[in-house]
């Protein structure tokens, strides 16, 4: 049949790309780590060893994920079930304003939580100023730092999905549960609690993965013993040691992946009654009321203060900033000058020309292969579910160090230049990182669309091209628009794979320029910068409701 | 109503095949064998049904024809053209899915046009064909709306429109009749018989529900686990079942089992398990039953032919279970010869649960399979 060529043909041309610039690039890396000349297995070695730095960074890694999924696994299931199970004042005010960390850039971000809570920051400073002590013995350093930036950036892991899960269950199962003399604590732990565990899980899955994955925030505070700031401190230098840690990392990654997709794909409790709205409880005690809504009000300022910071600190006069808990002196100097000077516009333009190259290569990657792994069947499609997502699962420091390695001499993949040291890189960088993000959005969408419509297209005469422009497409178009703005800002926000790659200060993307206002104390250049990534996430964020808002109105039936 | 008639339609029915399977074969990954060398027949202009229980492969055989899943052997022929490996959009087929699938970003209209626009028709013959569709269907008002904003019924008939404006030789409906209540049903069905009628478009029709197979069509195909059991008009496939399990799902009936004695030429007889006998004409049996002395067969008792008497019974046993049906009752007796059930007419008086009760049977009726 002639479909079986042109999918053969495409599945070829998918493994190609998938291998050339995903696994390729991280096989290397494996081909470097064994090639020292000490023996196959000698960079290995020194994980056994107690002492030695690559262990300590393991164990470093490893005991900060696993704080950061119980830290963040609390506030986010307790944000889920205070926000989503009774109803108070200004609720929906709440439910809008915790999801707004989600904004927060990575690189400006984390900063914004050290000037808050670290060394000098805002915080010690106001509490040493009352209690008339040292303002060092308020700040939080190093690890401690590490974990609340952790706990207060990933605890959305698990309210989006406690949430989401806690909208579905509905009244009958507790109706029933109290009807069959359970008391309301027996109610929970019998009912309740069970069925929040699959979506539990699947936040604490997540949540490891990108502490294991985190950089900027130890970098910040100055945590270096974890995986993530070895490869990155050692990539240019020690080599076999980077690849070693690069593939210890990358191997906990994968683990990780796989276990999250296997996970997915397990069935989620559903609510099986049809129609009517969940009813929210309303409280009847005063009492409750306002420790409800006191503590709804705290959670959420704590939440939105680092954005809030980032904001402050783009109307502070740079260096004005020195021993108060607050900048002292303010203007809107800095957003005029980052229109006017082309030397803080530049970044700007550099960023979403980088992305918007990356974006286009990613769109046709990811598309062709949620086609082809959620409509066709051809052996070897889980392997290439697989490869897909595993830039997804990979740390930046990674896919940047993997790139390294990879594109150091000329390839065939390369077209025969050596990529590192040119503008190539970072787009490629990107693309590799965030085509993902396309792929996972397109394939939900594809799931969800009836193969029906596309085999009723075909009955009444579409070619097979035909049915994928005219059914296939518009119906997922907003998914997959979904996924190209989600990764048109995440590359935009870039930072752990760009600083190991960037080439040279022409083509310094927008999170180089920050690090480096940050780094000659510009403070507020910086933020004004960083303002500029929180305004585009939340653009998208905004759009992405509008689209979704329509296509729901258009397609429920 | 010509605007849906093909010129090859008009005035001529039956007899001419206008779609043949042979020796069709498909098997999947997990479910095995789920059609196993089915032949078939279909002739111009007829309503044919494929009936049988969930996974017996009806549906396979659908999406076979319409092309969407590619037979492992066998061949598939539209009149004499071999189409077997050709891609479903070069068919000229019209299919309705059992959920209809309606393309949720195109209006009413638009649904009904999409077939004739892919054909490349003009836009004044698209418009016209599509109102003239909506219009057969009673949906002539609705053309702007949204699908979403249709009931089941309505999207029914889109999808009907749909199937039909575009002429085809074969029209495919898969179950259409499952998502819809009961009265909808009725009145779905009497829609596409008059459509049927009056376009006299091949049809082949996908089914479990043996009242909706035996109303609608002019001739049946049992299947059962992938194989075709019978293929006849639906009086044959009621009176005549051809196996047992033909028996087992169509009507309500019992199969007892029995030995054949006292075969001559113009007679058998039937030796029941309690002793009684009752004598056949060697014609009450299906073509596959050898009628010798002591040969094991089944014996087709249908409900309705059961009656509750006070002499001469074949069996009997006491009423165990009672049902009222409106025009009777079903009952279910407990005899010698195993649990009976027995259609009663509602004008009988009938005797207590649990009383003693002889039944006596309609011989005429009787109808032999092979043993199982």
């Amino acid at each position: 049949m002639k479909r079986n060529w042109a999918s053969l043909a495409a599945l070829m041309a998918l493994a190609l790309v998938l291998w050339g610039y995903v696994v390729g690039p991280l096989v290397s890396t494996f081909q470097r780590s064994v090639a020292s000349g000490q023996g196959t297995f000698a960079e290995y070695a020194p994980f056994l060893d107690y002492g030695s730095v690559q262990s300590e960074a393991l164990r470093g890694s490893l005991f900060i994920s696993f704080v950061s999924v119980i830290t963040s696994g609390v506030v986010g299931v307790f944000l889920a079930v205070l926000l989503n199970r009774w109803d108070f004042r200004f609720r929906k005010l709440y439910q809008a304003l915790v999801l707004v960390p989600i904004a927060l850039p990575p690189l400006m971000g984390v900063k914004a939580f050290y000037l808050l809570y670290g060394k000098a920051g805002t915080f010690p400073q106001l509490l040493g100023e009352i209690f008339h002590v040292s303002p060092a013995s308020f700040a939080l350093t190093g690890i401690s730092g590490v974990l609340l930036v952790h706990t207060l950036t990933m605890y959305p892991y698990f309210y989006l999905s406690v949430a989401a899960s806690l909208a579905q269950t509905d009244d009958s199962l507790e109706e029933a549960a109290s009807s069959l003399g359970a008391s309301s604590f027996q109610t929970w732990t019998r009912v309740l609690l069970p069925m929040l565990t699959p979506p539990i899980v699947a936040g604490a899955l997540l949540t490891f993965m990108s502490s294991m994955a985190s950089y900027t925030a130890p970098l910040l505070f100055e945590v270096n013993n974890v995986m993530t700031v070895q490869i990155a401190n050692n990539a240019a230098n020690q080599q076999p040691l980077a690849s070693a840690v690069a593939v210890m990392l990358a191997v906990i990654s994968v683990i990780f992946l796989i276990v999250i997709r296997s996970y997915e794909q397990r069935s989620v409790y559903r609510s099986q009654s049809k129609g009517g709205a969940r009813k929210r409880r309303r409280l009847t005690s005063p009492a409750a009321k306002v420790i409800l809504f006191v503590s709804a009000m705290i959670s959420t300022i704590i939440l939105i203060l680092p954005i809030a910071m980032i904001f402050l600190l783009a109307f502070s006069v740079n260096y004005s900033w020195r021993t108060a808990p607050l900048p002292s002196a303010y203007t809107t100097a800095n957003f005029v000058k980052m229109f006017s000077d082309s030397n803080t516009f530049d970044p700007i333009r550099n960023s979403l020309e980088m992305s918007a190259i990356a974006v286009a290569g990613a769109l046709v990657l990811g598309v062709t292969c949620a086609y082809v792994t959620a409509r066709m069947r051809v052996r070897g499609k889980a392997i290439i579910d697989i490869a897909m997502m595993l830039p997804w699962a990979l740390p930046g420091t990674v896919v940047a160090f993997n790139l390294i390695v990879a594109f150091a001499r000329p390839s065939v993949f390369s077209f025969g230049q050596v990529l590192i040291g040119t503008y190539w890189i970072v787009p490629l960088a990107y693309f590799v990182r965030f085509s993902p993000l396309i792929f996972r959005s397109t394939t939900s969408s594809l799931t969800q669309l009836d193969p029906s419509l596309e085999e009723a297209a075909r009955t009444l005469g579409s070619t097979w091209w035909g049915a994928f422009r005219r059914v296939v497409l518009p119906l997922t178009s907003s998914g997959i628009a979904g996924g190209v703005l989600l990764a048109f800002v995440a590359g935009v926000g870039e930072f752990v794979a760009t600083i190991m790659l960037f080439p040279k200060l022409k083509y310094r993307p927008l999170s180089i320029a920050i690090n480096d206002e940050l780094n000659v104390g510009r403070w507020g250049t910086a933020a004004c910068l960083g303002v500029v990534q929180v305004v585009l996430v939340l653009a998208v964020v905004v759009i992405m409701r509008r689209v979704e808002d329509r296509s729901t109105m258009a397609h429920t039936s | 109503m010509d605007e849906l008639l093909g010129p090859e339609h008009q005035g001529k029915v039956g007899k001419v095949n206008v779609l043949t399977l042979e020796a069709l074969t498909k098997s999947f990954q997990r479910a095995g064998t789920v059609v196993d060398s089915v032949d078939m027949q279909i002739e111009d202009g007829e309503f044919f049904t494929l009936l049988g229980p969930s996974g017996c492969g009806k549906s396979t055989i659908l999406r076979m024809i319409a092309g969407l899943e590619e037979p492992d052997s066998g061949r598939i022929l539209f009149e004499s053209r071999d189409v077997t490996r050709e891609p479903p959009n070069k068919r000229g087929i019209g299919m309705v899915f059992q959920n209809y699938a309606l393309f949720p970003h195109l209006s009413v209209a638009q649904n009904v046009a999409f077939g004739l626009e892919v054909r490349k028709e003009s836009s004044s013959e698209v418009k016209r064909r599509t109102a003239s569709a909506l219009e057969q269907v009673q949906l002539e008002k609705l053309g702007s709306a949204r699908v979403d904003q249709l009931s089941g019924g309505q999207q029914q008939r889109v999808a009907l429109a749909r199937a039909l404006v575009i002429q085809p030789k074969v029209l495919l409906l898969d179950e259409p009749l499952s998502n819809l209540d009961a009265k909808l049903r009725g009145e779905t069905r009497v829609m596409l018989r008059t459509v049927h009628n009056a376009t006299a478009v091949t049809t082949i029709y996908v089914t479990h529900d043996q009242e909706e197979a035996l109303g609608m069509s002019d001739r049946i195909a049992v299947l059962n686990g992938g194989r075709v059991h019978q293929i006849d008009t639906p009086r044959e496939i009621y009176e005549r079942p051809a196996t047992k399990f033909v028996a087992d799902f169509i009507g309500r009936n019992n199969v007892i089992e029995a030995t054949l004695e006292n075969v001559t030429d113009n007679s058998a007889e039937v030796r029941f398990e309690n002793g009684s006998r009752i004598k056949l004409l060697p014609q009450q049996k299906a073509a596959d039953v050898t009628l010798t002395s002591g040969t094991r067969v089944g014996v087709c008792v249908r409900a309705e032919s059961l009656r509750i008497t006070d002499s001469n019974g074949f069996c009997s046993g006491e009423l165990a279970d009672v049902e009222y049906s409106g025009v009777g009752y079903w009952c279910v007796a407990r005899t010698d010869l195993g649990n009976l059930r027995i259609e009663v007419p509602g004008s009988i008086r009938l005797p207590a649960k649990g009383q003693r009760v002889l039944l006596a049977v309609n011989e005429t009726s009787l109808h032999m399979v092979k043993a199982s």
